[in-house]
């Protein structure tokens, strides 16, 4: 017992007894009525929540997992055979803001199959769950040089073919991709360039080489990804080097380049949008995609491809390995390639689709943008960054080096 | 009778760190003694301590300094807002203690993260701090707050707080006030009393406030990543590093397990000095 002389929990104790003598309620009844507000409270929003996760969901849902799919007519592409019954549900792993949700919704609705997508915040989290087989999922986007060592593994479902009748809108550049012959095993899903972005409303000259990420007159408003390919990229592309390369006196030449810059570096950025909007940066490394979402914010910003090169790449869908949903993962691709749904996808998201038929519907000033979509002659000139197998560890360790501050 | 009751109901709570507790980190130093693949798969063919030794590699030194600088800034910033404010609730909070303690308790309720994003809004360049400076003519640049040390200690500082406001506040509570009363009779001065008396038998909860803001701390990834910047790095950023970027599961696991070693010890070693000399 307590006994304080402030008279705070004497006052609860004797309004408590009081309650108990007035309405003539034992001990034993007060502590059976306390138990049950207890669990009823503890086991409220348990309820709530079983009963709003089964009741509630995003689309109309087949009535039994093996009905047959409601409509089997898709918008524009006639299929040539009856598509198989696509399974009731589609679960998807995707980085955030990377696909619009409507052409999930317009899938849901076609095909009766209910979609989740769940993201992942960070490319090295997908990765090792996919690896490790039996992730749970049915469709994810991996770089497109991480495939050809994922098939070799097989830890990717080949693709029927004959359900993607709308590969046909492929661009022809993207009709036998040097990773993936036939897309045997992927299908290209959105592709971009890493460059320079800056704020002309801080920087007043136009800006058109790497070298400014190494200006002092920048110092506290450079940002570097935090990417150890990204960030050794822009040091290797500077000394005109290979950005793939693995030797080693190529690599501390970079690992020395970039402990120069490092002072000058406010932020090695895992979420470039966020930190280009929160004002702090004036220049950059980005990639070509989220320069239109950071223009929503600061118009002012503006992308550039660096004189000395760049770096570019593309995401392709997979089916992992023993993905429960195989068929609707398979219409869902195909789906992807629709001219209208890839047009739509790329004027949400702002990166372009590998989709030739797509262009028509696409927003032409995405299409005029040379920092969105350049040109053939541009694109030639940039690396793509590869695979390098066991030989990760020598960007690891440099930088581990650079991070640390050592 | 008794005795097998009590261990009855430990039961449960056992059980539940076992399975929680223990296992995980069985796992982890298991994953600990293997290798990766170039797919970042964990192989455990050959276990070894390799990674152990690579552990111990001295440009992991400045991040790890840099953790505990942070924890031990954090931890002293705690206890020096925390104490006072403790002591006030304690001896003039009346009534209103509940609801004061509740008042300190509030940000708990809302996500860490947001409390951390909030922050960004008042530290940025565009925050409410600067857009302050500038409007009154102070500078006519933004002074860098964000991405800077003292940004980081601020967020966690901040987010840690009520973990030393409340055992602060039960051993300052608990005390009798009777004592403080007796020495003053002895013709001790208010602080001499405090110094004296209070500090002394409050040393159990600045003990137990301290370790539940420093143990956190160090492991604390999300501020230093969130609020800190380039040159802010901390061995918890590092270690995530290995897990992510790097593929490498076994490297990191094992970082992770010479930290947590390293912390565990510290603090035993701090808990029994204190105990010690402080309260004999």
């Amino acid at each position: 017992m307590n006994h304080r002389h402030d008279g705070s929990s004497i006052d609860l104790e004797r309004e408590l007894v009081r309650y108990m003598v007035e309405r003539r309620v034992s001990r034993r009844q007060l502590l059976e009525m306390m138990g049950a507000i207890g669990v009823t409270a503890a086991l409220a929003p348990v309820v709530a929540a079983c009963t709003s996760a089964g009741g509630t969901s995003p689309s109309p849902s087949a009535a039994a997992p093996t009905a047959a799919p409601s409509s089997a007519a898709p918008t524009a592409t006639p299929e040539p055979t009856p598509l198989p019954s696509p399974e009731g549900e589609l679960l998807i792993y995707n980085y955030a803001e990377y696909m619009d949700p409507e052409i999930i919704k317009q899938f849901e609705t076609e095909h009766g199959v209910k979609v989740t997508e769940t993201y992942f915040d960070s490319y090295d989290v997908m990765y090792p769950r996919i690896l490790a087989g039996n992730s749970g999922f049915d469709l994810t986007f991996m770089t497109d040089t991480d495939v050809p060592g994922v098939v070799q593994q097989g830890l990717i479902e080949e693709l029927d073919l004959s359900l993607i009748p709308n590969v046909k809108n492929l661009a022809a550049e993207w009709v036998d991709p040097e990773y993936d012959p036939g897309h045997k095993h992927s299908m290209p899903y959105m592709w971009w360039t890493t460059g320079l972005a800056y704020d002309t409303a801080k920087i007043k000259e136009d800006l058109t080489s790497l070298k400014a990420l190494w200006d002092p007159r920048y110092n506290q408003h450079i940002m570097m990804l935090d990417d150890q390919r990204e960030a050794f990229a822009a040091a290797l592309i500077r000394l005109g080097k290979d950005v793939n390369t693995v030797d080693d006196a190529d690599l501390d030449a970079a690992l020395v380049l970039l402990k120069e810059q490092r002072p000058l570096v406010r932020v090695y950025s895992g979420d470039p949008i966020g930190t280009f909007k929160s004002g702090s940066i004036w220049v950059g490394q980005d990639w070509s995609g989220d320069i239109w979402t950071v223009q929503e914010t600061r118009p002012s910003v503006k992308y550039v491809l660096p004189e000395e090169g760049g770096v570019r790449g593309s995401d392709a869908a997979v089916i992992p390995q023993g993905a429960p949903h195989p068929i609707a993962a398979t219409l869902f691709i195909n789906h992807l390639l629709d001219a209208q749904v890839s047009a739509k996808n790329t004027n949400t998201v702002y990166y372009m689709g590998p989709n030739a038929a797509a262009k028509e519907f696409i927003n032409p000033d995405l299409l005029a943008d040379p920092a969105v979509n350049p040109d053939k002659a541009v694109l030639d000139k940039l690396q793509e960054l590869l695979d390098p197998g066991a030989d990760l560890e020598k960007f690891a360790k440099r930088w581990t080096e650079l991070r640390a501050g050592g | 009778m008794r005795d097998r009751l009590g261990g009855a109901l430990a039961l449960p709570g056992l059980g539940w760190l076992a399975l929680f507790f223990l296992v995980p980190l069985g796992f982890i130093l298991i994953v600990s003694l293997g290798d990766h693949d170039r797919f970042g798969r964990v192989l455990l063919d050959s276990p070894s301590l390799d990674n152990y030794r690579s552990a111990l590699d001295p440009v992991f030194l400045r991040p790890a300094l840099n953790g505990l600088r942070y924890a031990a800034a954090t931890t002293i910033l705690c206890l020096v807002i925390g104490y006072p404010i403790a002591y006030w609730i304690s001896r003039y909070g009346g009534k209103q203690k509940t609801i004061l303690l509740l008042l300190v308790m509030l940000p708990f309720w809302t996500s860490y993260l947001i409390r951390t994003y909030a922050w960004i809004t008042i530290l940025g360049d565009n925050g409410v701090i600067n857009s302050v400076l500038l409007a009154i003519g102070v500078t006519d640049e933004p002074i860098v707050l964000l991405n800077t040390d003292l940004a980081v200690v601020l967020g966690m500082t901040y987010g840690f707080l009520p973990f030393a406001i409340l055992p602060l506040f039960v051993s300052i509570d608990r005390l009798d006030d009777s004592l403080v009363a007796a020495a003053r009779d002895l013709y001790a001065s208010g602080r001499s009393a405090f110094r004296h008396v209070t500090l002394p038998l409050t040393m159990p909860g600045v003990v137990a406030a301290s370790i539940l803001t420093f143990i956190p701390a160090i492991g604390d990834y999300v501020t230093p990543d969130l609020l800190g910047g380039a040159q802010t790095t901390t061995i918890a950023k590092i270690i995530q590093n290995q897990f992510l970027g790097a593929r490498d599961w076994p490297a990191g696991a094992a970082l992770g397990f010479l930290l947590m070693a390293a912390t565990v010890i510290g603090s035993l070693a701090v808990i029994r000095t204190l105990r010690r000399e402080v309260l004999g």
